[in-house]
């Protein structure tokens, strides 16, 4: 009986010095002074995934600057989508790697499931899933990306190692909005640290 | 020729072949695949691969298996570890040279040196050294080949095909050791017949199409089963597209009677089917004389108020013998039951007693001969037309057997051929004196060997000598000739369009069948004919005076003679041209032209603007060969199934449902058909075509005789004044059935149209190769570069026929048997 | 290829072969012997001349090293045996030898037109070796001092 009143009286003091509510307001303090975890996408901040991620597609050059697709629709057979449309064609003005080259080659995103089965199946390296996770668009033909797109060099370069959050500005360009990163302005080194 | 058997044990399996089989074959009776590069059937072995190595027991060393005959009681091991670790040597030796260029290599996806490897191959290789380099380009050989040589695996097919069945040699294996180089004369451009066999033969992609070049890979592509229709060999090909463009034809080794072989026309003439020239929507002429597209339904009421307009008697039509089985039945059901008219024609160029006379002779009624029986005979006589060019690859097949058997080959005929080469004897006749030469023959062999036979009395009044002054041919050649045909056991008689043209020899053809079977008593005789389903045609009964089955006709129309004289008498109120040229072809141009201006309503369906298409008042599209399914007869009376490889484009349709729809239009009860419904009706008014089943068969029809044939046995030279030429005219390699000029690939390689004449002809006029001449008869001119051909001699010309601008009917006089032409060389002014 | 050359071979050779291209080989010979090498033209008239197709001329000539196809070579040729036995006796210090006599690389001419070099594989006599081939003469059992002789007398 007895220990049921000091409950009782406990229960009043909690009330009246407004322990539970202070307790929910440290937590919030002590979110408010902490480091914060949330990226500020789009706006200021961008994931820069790491280097194996599996984005959009891109085709290479080499160091001289010729196309290092042959065309040899080994990506076309591996896809198990059917995606990618590869056509060839001969031209030794030096354009490609060899005198074959890709007339068409283009990848509709919206097929696509991202396996990475045409990067295995390229003998020449040319195909690689980029870092470009930012696939929305208004309609379908839009999600599919001809040559002339794909070979523009990478927002984030091959050789830099991701896993990290940059500062980055949100752009509205002719083709759409897009969020820039600047990968020397590293926000977060270590996100992951943090979770 | 050895017939004995021999049994021999192949993994412990007992197999029993015949003498002489090679091990190589015996072990694919037995079930047992052996790999290799350098084999190939039909080819003289070579054995220079060293793929094919198997053991045998109680010889220390592996053998070729590819050049090794089997023996009795071998035993052999095909699947030993010795052999199998062999194999992968030989495949890493092979490899250590090989550039590894597949991404890029044409043949990537269908190549024998990537198939052999994944199966036997080493998965590693341990050559470090720099590899062999021919050059780091690839070079263009001829407009249709394109050669890497870092890729050859050195196996001489194409070099072995060039020469022992193509007959050209013009490739050779230049270099020695890993320096050889299988290439044409210091890798020059190859003036050769573009046939492509090299390309068709080669393990890996060293040689390659040009056409095809980068095009698409084999996994891209769609393809159908279908026959050739550039001539009446009728040779199988298969038809590739990518997307709704074809791409390339090849010849499937697995399908067909004609394996890997094909010809310029066949494997690059398919590019007509993407012609841009082609005949897209009906088109309909207006008072000034343009045309304006109509509607289908619009453009087939036209034709149907014309038929009505015209009557029964006054209407005609004459459709191409490129057609097939179907659309032919069609139409000569269309003309016979609607338009109510037996004025039909299945040619423009010869007369409906010519041909009768051709079917009975030729043994065409009476069911099919194969060209490979006809070529294995002891003793093969051509006679007349230039084999090599308008069937080459007839001429293919002969010269290969020829080679390999070693029978007597003997060729009669007025230009010289390709195939000449490979003939014991070959002689020139004058043109269009087949008949005087067989009758020689006849003499010489009554000369040798009293007969007693019907018809052969009035022989015996002739002499050799009298005869041989009118064929031109040496008596004794003929003597020659006859002393031959009496030893052999068969004798094969391959009969060429000459005979038609110029209705000559037919009489005199069966007499000598007929006699030689009496002696010899195993005569095949093999028609050559130019068009892809002529004898389809007749069997069809797309003839005035026959039906369906060579029944004859209860009523008989005008033949293409008489429906051009009816149109030019104005007595022709209806014209049906179906995917025939008659303005092209018939032999009097001029005459031609006046008489299809007379003609009250001209319907032309073609799939290009012939030269009659201007003149029509209806010009109708036309699908071609590849877009439609349908059953061809060949010259062998081979019939075979072809399929469309795609959808004809637009308002394009085929010849079976616009006639089906036109005969709708005119009669209810006419049935709108697919080529299936059509193809049974055949099966039972046909004789022979019942017993057709699947993909390919002979037709074993057999009929009444549909001539008399007595032998006038009284001839002449044909008419020809000094230093002029006898003009003849047929198919040419690159150029044949009317369609090849609307292909890029066959325009390129032919280059335009030329004269062709011998080198004794060319040395009188002093002209050589290219040089410009002016042919010149009847008020007409045309310069052309000359041509000249090995063994045509002095006073015979050859114009390829139904060359549009070039037209060699314009030199032709109906009423001559053949015209001639002045030819003089044509100096440009100022020379 | 002048007249006299094609009667020798129609007149001389040919008799001696049972099959016109059997005589394919003696006629380049006496070909090549006018101006030292092979061109495209004398090829094909080789060809015409035995029935035969040019590349096969070419193929023969390109086979043997003792043909020099489209190549044109100096005065003297000299020809030196690379093969194991005279490698062994010192045959590739002997071509580096005349390599520094001559002044010119293997392969090459020299400016005057006099002598060309080239490797090639065994002359077929090995027991005296090292040999080298100048034109048709053999010169055997080679030192260094005897190929200064050699040279000193063609020069």
């Amino acid at each position: 009986m007895k220990e049921k009143k000091r409950e009782g009286v406990l229960d009043i003091l909690k009330k009246v010095l407004f322990v539970d509510i202070l307790k929910g307001l440290s937590v919030t303090l002590k979110y408010n002074v902490s480091r914060s975890v949330t990226v500020r996408y789009p706006d200021e901040e961008k994931w820069i995934p790491y280097q194996r991620f599996r984005g959009a597609h891109t085709l290479n050059r080499d160091e001289e600057g010729r196309e290092l697709c042959v065309a040899c629709e080994l990506c076309v057979k591996a896809c198990p989508t059917g995606c990618i449309t590869v056509v060839p064609q001969e031209d030794d003005t030096g354009r490609g790697i060899a005198d074959r080259v890709p007339k068409i080659w283009k990848v509709d995103l919206v097929r696509c499931l991202f396996c990475g089965y045409c990067e295995d199946a390229c003998p020449t390296t040319a195909v690689r899933l980029g870092r470009d996770y930012e696939l929305a668009c208004f309609n379908r033909t839009d999600a599919v990306r001809d040559r002339e797109r794909l070979l523009r060099p990478q927002e984030v370069p091959e050789g830099f190692e991701g896993g990290m959050v940059v500062s980055a500005r949100f752009e509205r360009t002719k083709e759409g909005i897009r969020v820039k990163p600047d990968i020397w302005k590293p926000r977060d080194k270590d996100w992951w640290k943090k979770v | 020729m050895t017939t004995g058997l021999v049994t021999l044990k192949i993994n412990g399996r007992e197999v029993t072949v015949r003498e002489g089989t090679l091990i190589l074959d015996a072990a694919k009776e037995a079930g047992f695949d052996i790999p290799t590069f350098c084999y190939q059937a039909n080819l003289s072995g070579l054995g220079s691969c060293r793929m094919c190595l198997v053991e045998i027991e109680g010889q220390r060393k592996l053998q070729p298996s590819c050049i090794t005959p089997v023996m009795p009681d071998m035993n052999v091991f095909t699947e030993t570890d010795t052999v199998k670790m062999t194999r992968s040597a030989m495949l890493e030796f092979l490899l250590s040279n090989h550039p590894l260029d597949c991404p890029v290599c044409d043949k990537g996806g269908e190549c024998e040196l990537q198939d052999l490897v994944y199966k036997h191959g080493p998965r590693k290789g341990r050559f470090a050294e720099d590899k062999v380099r021919h050059h780091d380009k690839d070079y263009i050989l001829s407009p249709v080949i394109v050669k890497n040589a870092n890729r050859c695996v050195q196996c001489m097919r194409c070099v072995r095909v060039c020469k022992e069945v193509v007959g050209r040699g013009v490739l050779g294996a230049v270099g020695r050791g890993v320096h050889q180089e299988e290439t044409s004369f210091l890798r020059t451009r190859l003036d050769c017949d573009h046939c492509g066999m090299c390309i068709e033969v080669c393990p890996v992609g060293s040689f390659m199409r040009l056409p095809y070049r980068y095009r698409a890979r084999p996994w891209d592509l769609v393809s159908a089963r279908s026959v050739c229709g550039y001539c009446a060999t009728g040779c199988r090909l298969t038809l590739e597209r990518r997307g709704d463009t074809v791409v390339r034809a090849i010849a499937n080794p697995e399908d067909g009677f004609n394996r890997k072989l094909l010809c310029a026309r066949g494997r690059f003439g398919y590019d007509v089917m993407n012609s841009e020239e082609r005949i897209k929507t009906p088109l309909v002429k207006e008072r000034d004389g343009s045309f304006r597209p109509v509607s289908w339904d619009r453009a087939l009421e036209l034709m149907k108020e014309a038929i009505l307009r015209a009557g029964p008697e006054r209407a005609a039509g004459v459709a191409s013998a490129t057609l097939t089985n179907e659309e032919l039945y069609l139409f000569q059901k269309f003309m016979r039951k609607v338009v109510g008219t037996a004025n039909m024609d299945s040619t423009s160029r010869w007369s409906a007693e010519s041909s009768l006379k051709f079917m009975e002779a030729a043994g065409i009624r009476g069911g099919g001969t194969s060209v490979y029986q006809c070529a294995e005979s002891d003793v093969v006589v051509v006679l007349g037309g230039q084999l090599s060019e308008e069937n080459p690859v007839t001429d293919y097949i002969l010269r290969y057997i020829n080679g390999a058997r070693r029978n007597t080959l003997v060729i009669a005929s007025p230009r010289g051929m390709k195939l000449d080469s490979s003939a014991q004897l070959s002689v020139r006749t004058v043109p269009a004196t087949t008949g005087a030469f067989i009758a020689a023959l006849l003499k010489a062999l009554v000369e040798k060997k009293e007969v007693s036979m019907e018809g052969m009395e009035a022989v015996k009044g002739l002499t050799v000598e009298e005869l041989s002054g009118v064929c031109g041919v040496n008596a004794d050649d003929i003597r020659w000739i006859a002393a031959r045909l009496l030893t052999a056991g068969s004798v094969g008689v391959l009969a060429g369009t000459d005979m038609l043209r110029y209705d000559d020899g037919a009489e005199e053809l069966a007499l000598l069948v007929r006699l030689l079977e009496n002696t010899v008593r195993d005569v095949r005789v093999l028609p050559l004919l130019d068009r892809a389903n002529q004898r389809g045609a007749w069997d069809m009964g797309v003839h005035p005076y026959l039906e369906p089955g060579y029944r004859p006709a209860q009523r008989r129309g005008h033949d293409v003679h008489g429906i051009v004289e009816l149109a030019d008498s104005g007595g022709l109120g209806f014209l049906y041209l179906l995917g025939e040229d008659v303005l092209g072809l018939y032999p009097d141009r001029a005459g031609v032209e006046r008489a299809l201006s007379r003609v009250g309503f001209l319907v032309v369906q073609d799939s290009f603007m012939t030269g009659s298409a201007p003149m029509a008042n209806l010009v109708l599209p036309m699908a071609m060969y590849g877009e439609k399914h349908g059953t061809m007869t060949n010259q062998e009376g081979r019939v075979q199934r072809m399929e469309a490889v795609r959808r004809p484009e637009g308002e394009v349709r085929t010849p079976l449902e616009t006639i089906g729809r036109a005969g709708n239009l005119i009669e209810k009860d006419f049935p709108v058909v697919r080529p299936g419904d059509v193809w049974k009706e055949i099966q039972k008014q046909v004789p022979g075509y019942g017993e057709v089943r699947g993909m390919e068969a002979f037709k074993g029809a057999s009929a009444d005789q549909v001539a008399e044939l007595k032998p006038s046995f009284s001839y002449a030279v044909p008419e020809r004044a000094e230093g002029e030429f006898w003009l003849l005219t047929g198919n040419h390699l690159f150029h044949g059935a009317r369609l090849s000029q609307h292909s890029g690939i066959l325009r390129e390689l032919l280059g335009g149209c030329v004269v062709e004449i011998g080198s004794t002809a060319a040395q009188r006029l002093g002209v050589g190769e290219g040089d410009m001449v002016e042919v010149e008869a009847r008020g007409y001119r045309e310069r052309l570069p000359v041509r000249i051909r090995e063994g045509t001699p002095d006073g015979v010309a050859f114009m390829p026929e139904n060359f549009d601008g070039k037209d060699a009917n314009r030199f032709f006089d109906k009423d001559r048997v053949v015209s001639t032409v002045r030819i003089r060389p044509y100096k440009k002014q100022g020379e | 290829m002048d007249e006299k050359t094609r009667r020798e071979i129609e007149g001389k050779i040919l008799p001696k072969y049972r099959t016109r291209r059997s005589a394919c080989m003696a006629s380049m010979q006496l070909v090549q012997r006018q101006k030292g090498y092979l061109t495209k033209e004398d090829m094909e008239e080789i060809a015409r001349l035995l029935d035969m197709e040019p590349v096969e001329v070419e193929a023969v000539g390109k086979f043997y090293t003792m043909y020099n196809v489209e190549r044109p070579v100096g005065r003297y040729h000299i020809q030196v045996c690379e093969n194991l036995s005279c490698s062994l006796m010192g045959g590739e210090h002997i071509l580096k030898h005349i390599e520094r006599l001559l002044g010119i690389k293997t392969g090459q001419t020299t400016g005057d037109k006099r002598f060309t070099l080239s490797v090639v594989q065994c002359l077929g006599s090995c027991g005296t070796a090292p040999v080298i081939q100048v034109n048709d003469d053999y010169y055997e059992n080679l030192t260094d001092k005897k190929v200064e002789e050699i040279l000193e007398r063609l020069k």
